[in-house]
């Protein structure tokens, strides 16, 4: 696992990956929505509006494995001190956050026709919505900590401990709506019952997803060169005023 | 309202929202690594 | 030990105390997260009349029925157990359908009439296209 630490061998192998999952998810995730959308066939019960799926699912998807990304990435620091795993935890948060809007917004879009409400507190929107707001916070403690103790090391600590916190929202939304009554309809995918989606819904919706992940990690990949790249520079700036 | 309206709203938020994450993220990489460039070579 | 594992122990230890908590909240929280009062849960604990709570079930299929008046609605909601009458005034959302689900927003004004004031659709987790459902939804449309 220390064998990626050192940033210089990670970035050997991050720099042709970035544009490899970039553009390898990019694509696929444009091309499984547009069949979805276009080409890919109106719902029994909902009509058209059942397209918004191709994306309001893999969001919801993306926005909870983010900070499952966290969650693993502050045990990491916190248990073995992976220099690494604090910078990939707070590279999660953005596209994280972004994917947990884009969940929410569609779903709100999506609901209007068909449930005929915009908004409603049940148990799977309102937990979701916590997961938005999880998101800022842990991206308003990291910059923070940062800022205060960027004299010692920036190490992050409050940031991880927080990140695995915050992970306990993540089973309430994922069985907020096998245990509680809500608007929102059960599961549709599981891995014990399989799926209730049709397989001409299904395959674009799954190529969607697969698409979205690839291109959630082309940009944390991003981000961690972004800060890895900063942190030099902090470095070099303090050293020569040190001089 | 038409059932397209709703589709069409969907995705009109959800393309310019992936676009400024891919791009904002992407710039900052860019103008860091860039920079690091610069002082690497300025050291030489 | 080594400070290592001592960590790695101490934050298993910390992940499971609070899985346990959240899955203890959860099910106690069960009645008050409730979105809505199934038919059976006001069997089990009727709600107090003139309170505003939700109703949710499934539209009894060939319950539907609009008064004279052209804008009232009277249908079913039920679940395995029970079935209440709903009254309601206005305009309900396309996926309002015999046999499907819906969640009405009122009160109780006798412990067997519910007098509905928003009526939203609860669709299941089934997507298929229109030919594989068959004519298994379209006879349940309301007009």
């Amino acid at each position: 696992m220390h064998a990626y630490a050192n940033p210089a061998r990670f970035l050997k192998i991050a720099r042709p990956l970035t544009g490899l999952l970039g553009l390898v998810g990019g694509t696929m995730l444009i091309l499984c929505v547009a069949y979805g959308v276009l080409f890919g066939p109106a719902d029994y019960l909902q009509g058209e509006t059942v397209r918004i799926m191709y994306i309001h699912v893999p969001a919801a998807w993306l926005g909870m494995a983010g900070w499952s990304g966290i969650a693993v990435a502050s045990a990491m620091q916190l248990i073995w001190r992976h220099p690494l795993a604090g910078v990939a935890g707070r590279a999660c948060a953005l596209p994280g956050a972004v994917f947990a809007a884009i969940c929410l917004a569609t779903g709100s879009i999506w609901g209007r026709p068909t449930w005929g409400t915009w908004w409603e507190w049940d148990g799977r929107l309102t937990s979701m919505l916590v997961l938005f707001f999880l998101y800022l916070a842990y991206m308003a403690l990291s910059r923070a900590e940062r800022e205060a103790d960027g004299e010692t090391s920036g190490e992050g600590r409050m940031t991880a401990i927080f990140g695995l916190i915050g992970a306990i929202n993540l089973p309430i939304i994922h069985y907020s709506v096998l245990w509680w009554r809500t608007l929102h309809q059960g599961q549709s995918i599981s891995v014990m019952k399989g799926s209730s989606i049709d397989a001409s819904m299904l395959w674009p919706l799954l190529g969607a997803a697969v698409g979205a992940s690839l291109l959630f990690g082309a940009i944390v990949l991003m981000r961690m060169r972004a800060e890895l790249a900063d942190t030099k520079l902090e470095m070099r700036m303090r050293r020569l005023a040190a001089l | 309202m038409n059932q397209w309206d709703f589709v069409i709203a969907a995705y009109g938020v959800s393309v310019p929202a992936l676009g400024w994450l891919v791009l904002v993220s992407f710039n900052q990489m860019r103008r860091a690594e860039q920079a690091v460039d610069e002082m690497m070579r300025g050291r030489k | 030990m080594k400070a290592k594992n001592q960590r790695l122990f101490l934050i298993i230890l910390a992940a499971v105390a609070m899985l346990g908590a959240v899955v203890l909240a959860m099910s106690g929280l069960k009645d008050q997260a409730a979105y809505f009062y199934a038919p059976s849960d006001v069997l089990r604990n009727p709600p107090a009349l003139d309170r505003d709570v939700r109703l949710g079930g499934m539209v009894r299929k060939g319950s539907v029925k609009k008064l004279a008046d052209g804008v009232t609605l009277r249908f079913v909601v039920e679940d395995e157990r029970h079935a209440i009458p709903v009254e309601f005034k206005g305009i309900v959302p396309d996926l309002f359908r015999e046999g499907s689900g819906v969640v009405a927003e009122g009160k109780f004004v006798t412990p067997d009439q519910f007098v509905a004031s928003n009526i939203l659709a609860k669709h299941d987790e089934r997507y298929m296209p229109p030919q594989m459902a068959g004519d298994k939804h379209k006879t349940g449309r309301v007009s």
